[in-house]
């Protein structure tokens, strides 16, 4: 029976050779100096694949229930929800394993640039890493635009924005996205094939160059300040290196499956206790109030947009991704050699704190979104309970105008209501009587005139109101201190 | 050169610190699976069908409703609120569920209280009023002991206010905290305002006298003066309050200059 089994085998292995070649493959040599802890920032890159592969296969059993059609797309995700066994169970995998794809991708690249590894010899596996990047954004990209419900409206805006900029042929562009003039069944329909296709393949093949450089080109040794890059001698004595190497199978695999493992746990940890991502409101246009937003990662991306002012938008949607992307992409050839240490390269060092704090700070105006109004401010935050003790009757009644006239969905008091306008707890500390009759009935700053809306007894009573908006015992605002601001 | 060293590699025995991890692993693996095994429909994870996306209109949740239309004027608990509060036995003991409807329905208008129904510009349905009505019965009437005289009732008499009786009903009930007609004492705010009377309605101003403000410290109809006040006198109460509404014109001419310099 062994005998046979073993017969069998060697029978494949003479036609297909593995032995020379997948083996040797996995035996390919890695620099002895990545067995101290240094060896553990080069796990992300393996494990980004490993939960593209989850990705895959998770994505074909959404594809298997999943409906690709205007009208039926958010009833076969909430069926997924609510009716298949574990169907939910596979939307958040497929979520979280999603999000901690793009932050693996996003944490390698950092790695690979702050370690020098871009440098010569693996240009090119650098360039192919950009594209790889590119096309995980558009994964995530276009998976949110299949969640359809109004948040995916989002993604649709962007992209028409951004291809309908391109100069000549952007009209037909975004005709051609959309498939047709609007948005329509034909647009999730060109968003699957894109999400379940075309970005995909391209994926793979993208992700075969990568990894056939990655073996052909070795892994980069973890860089020595004193050792910078020369073309002339690095080969040989990388190859010197390789003398003394670990094969990549076992030993140093053992610890990308180390953390391939525990990013799964994490994955699943997390799936099980968060759950899926909606699908949220239903794209109907006739709910009103709705305001999509993006999902975690295009958060600063959203402020951005949200934020320029509309004679830059261009220069935002369409020419600032170019030049980044072609920065990027360029990179190796602009600094291809040298100093690979990131103890000598203060200006990478400083490139990469600059980007994660734009991104940061960015992300957490995302969050807030200070621009947008509350909608439901008005009717659903109370008047915190202590601004309205003491209050005469006339000042109580301020109180309710304030409320009615949908002031607290640009203007929270005590931080709860919309963020567009200032808090309004302290607002007589900063404005007199005459200055907060002129800024309710001429607005100005983005505050709409309210003149139009208020009979003199409204304005009477809320002005009232807000002059008692300042902590007890401080004093008013006085004219003279308080530069007049309507002039 | 580097396919040579593909194959002229010795073979190595693996370091100690990969076993661990390389048995470890597969517990780390398969442990989780068998505590889930069973038991994935309790995982936290698993959406419920309150998480479950409902169109605003089929909302019929009284503690939703309110939180999202009302407490925004009615206080977080019926209480503590600019508007009249709801949380009021005593109101929702002569407020019938008719007149209720009446006023969510329509609103009031000339006061801030918005209309609520799709019909007039608001965002209920008729559904969701009458679930609204009910949560607020449910939530905050109670029994109230009958009283004697019975408390006043919430509509006006049919026969107008007297304003010259009213006077004379304010000084003995109303101006100890109001002060001398109305026009603000040390334990209240001033009533004779048209800031105040110009944005109330007078049905605001008999049920605030009918059931007092428990949560601002102002009293009811019985505890106001010595006697309790009756239907016909609150009437009169009222008559005096709507003529100081009209003849205050003091305070105007300084929103009229922000209006003119605009
Ligand atoms: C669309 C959003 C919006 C609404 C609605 C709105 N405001 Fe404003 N408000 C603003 C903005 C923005 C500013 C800041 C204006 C500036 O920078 O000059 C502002 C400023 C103010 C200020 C000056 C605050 C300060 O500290 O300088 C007051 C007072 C004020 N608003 C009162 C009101 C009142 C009362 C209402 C309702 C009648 C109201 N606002 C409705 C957006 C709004
Ligand atoms: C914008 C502020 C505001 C909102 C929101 C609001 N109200 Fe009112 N409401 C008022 C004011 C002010 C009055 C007093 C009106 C008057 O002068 O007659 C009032 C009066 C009422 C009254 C009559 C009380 C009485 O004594 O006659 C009821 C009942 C009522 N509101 C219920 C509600 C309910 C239920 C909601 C939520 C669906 C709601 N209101 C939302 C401001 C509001
Ligand atoms: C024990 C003192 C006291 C007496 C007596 C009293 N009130 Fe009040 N009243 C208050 C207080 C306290 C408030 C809360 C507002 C404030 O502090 O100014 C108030 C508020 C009011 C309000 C406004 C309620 C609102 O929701 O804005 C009205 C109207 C009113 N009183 C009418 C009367 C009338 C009419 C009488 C005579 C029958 C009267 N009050 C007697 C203490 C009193």
């Amino acid at each position: 029976m062994k005998q046979a089994i073993g017969k069998l085998l060697w029978w494949f292995e003479e036609r297909l050779e593995l032995r020379t070649s997948l083996w040797t493959v996995m035996r390919h040599p890695i620099p002895r100096d990545l067995r101290t802890q240094v060896g553990w920032l080069y796990v992300f890159g393996s494990t980004a694949m490993t939960l593209f592969v989850l990705q895959i296969v998770t994505g074909i059993g959404l594809g298997m229930v999943y409906v690709p059609s205007a009208g039926e797309a958010y009833e076969s995700l909430e069926h997924i929800n609510y009716n298949v066994e574990l169907g939910w169970m596979l939307r958040a995998i497929h979520n979280w394993s999603a999000n901690g794809m793009v932050v693996l991708v996003v944490v390698h690249m950092t790695q690979v640039f702050l370690m020098g590894a871009y440098k010569y010899p693996r240009e090119l596996t650098w360039m192919v890493g950009v594209v790889l990047l590119l096309l995980t954004v558009g994964m995530a990209f276009t998976g949110q635009v299949l969640r359809w419900d109004a948040d995916s409206y989002w993604g649709l805006g962007v992209g028409v924005a951004m291809v309908g900029r391109i100069p000549w042929i952007g009209p037909e562009l975004v005709e051609l996205m959309l498939g047709g003039p609007s948005v329509g069944s034909a647009t999730l329909s060109r968003f699957f094939a894109l999400h379940v296709f075309v970005i995909p393949g391209l994926l793979f093949s993208a992700l075969a160059v990568h990894l056939y450089l990655v073996v052909r080109k070795g892994i980069s040794e973890p860089p020595q300040p004193d050792e910078p890059v020369d073309p002339a001698t690095y080969e040989e004595k990388y190859e010197a290196k390789l003398k003394t190497g670990d094969p990549f199978f076992p030993d140093v695999f053992l610890r990308d499956a180390a953390f391939i493992g525990l990013t799964l746990l994490v994955v699943v940890g997390v799936s099980a206790i968060l759950g899926p991502d909606g699908p949220g409101i239903p794209p109907d246009p006739t709910l009103m109030h709705v305001e999509p937003v993006p999902d975690w990662y295009f958060l600063p991306a959203f402020a951005v947009l949200a934020l320029s002012p509309p004679s830059l938008e261009t220069a935002i949607i369409l020419i600032a991704p170019v030049i980044g992307v072609g920065i990027m992409l360029l990179l190796p050839v602009f600094s291809g050699t040298g100093q690979r240490s990131w103890r000598r390269r203060p200006v990478a060092v400083l490139v990469v704190i600059a980007c994660f704090l734009c991104y940061g700070v960015l992300w957490e105006l995302g969050v807030q979104e200070p621009w947008s109004p509350h909608m439901t401010a008005w009717s659903g935050e109370p008047v915190p309970p202590h601004m309205l003790k003491g209050l005469s009757p006339k000042e109580l009644q301020g109180a309710a105008v304030l409320q009615q006239k949908t002031c607290r969905n640009c203007h929270a008091l005590d931080g709860l209501g919309g963020q567009r306008g200032p808090d309004l707890t302290d607002v007589a500390t900063r404005l007199t009587r005459d200055q907060l009759i002129r800024q309710v009935i001429q607005g100005g700053g983005n505050m709409p005139a309210y003149g139009k809306e208020l009979n003199r007894f409204e304005v009477e009573a809320l002005v009232s109101f807000l002059e008692t908006c300042k902590p007890k015992g401080y004093a008013a605002a006085e004219s003279s201190v308080v530069t007049d601001r309507a002039d | 050169m580097i396919e040579q060293l593909f194959t002229s590699r010795p073979r190595r025995r693996q370091k100690p610190l990969c076993g661990v991890w390389y048995r470890l692993h597969g517990w780390l693996c398969v442990l989780p699976l068998l505590c889930c095994a069973g038991c994935f429909d309790s995982l936290p994870g698993k959406p419920t069908e309150a998480e479950r996306y409902r169109r605003p209109n089929t909302i019929m949740d009284f503690a939703t409703l309110y939180k999202t239309h009302c407490s925004g004027c009615h206080g977080a608990n019926g209480d503590w609120g600019p508007a009249p509060p709801l949380n009021d036995p005593m109101f929702l003991a002569i407020c019938s569920d008719e007149e209720l409807k009446k006023i969510l329905t329509y609103g009031r208008p000339g006061t801030p209280m918005p209309a609520i129904a799709k019909q007039h510009g608001g965002a209920l349905t008729d559904a969701q009023i009458d679930s609204l009505i009910a949560g607020i019965r449910k939530t905050w009437g109670k029994e109230v002991t009958p009283s004697d005289p019975p408390i006043p009732k919430y509509l006006p008499p049919e026969a107008a206010g007297n304003v010259e009786a009213g006077k004379d009903l304010f000084a003995s009930h109303c101006a100890g905290c109001h002060g001398n007609a109305g026009r603000g004492g040390d334990m209240a705010g001033a009533l004779n305002d048209s800031g105040f009377l110009g944005t109330v309605s007078d049905q605001l101003l008999r049920r605030i006298i009918i059931t007092g403000r428990p949560d601002l410290g102002m009293p009811n109809y019985r505890d106001a003066g010595s006697k309790p006040l009756t239907s016909e006198e609150i009437a009169d109460l009222v008559a005096l309050l709507a003529s100081w509404r009209t003849a205050d014109e003091g305070l105007t001419n300084e929103t009229d200059a922000a209006r003119t310099s605009e």
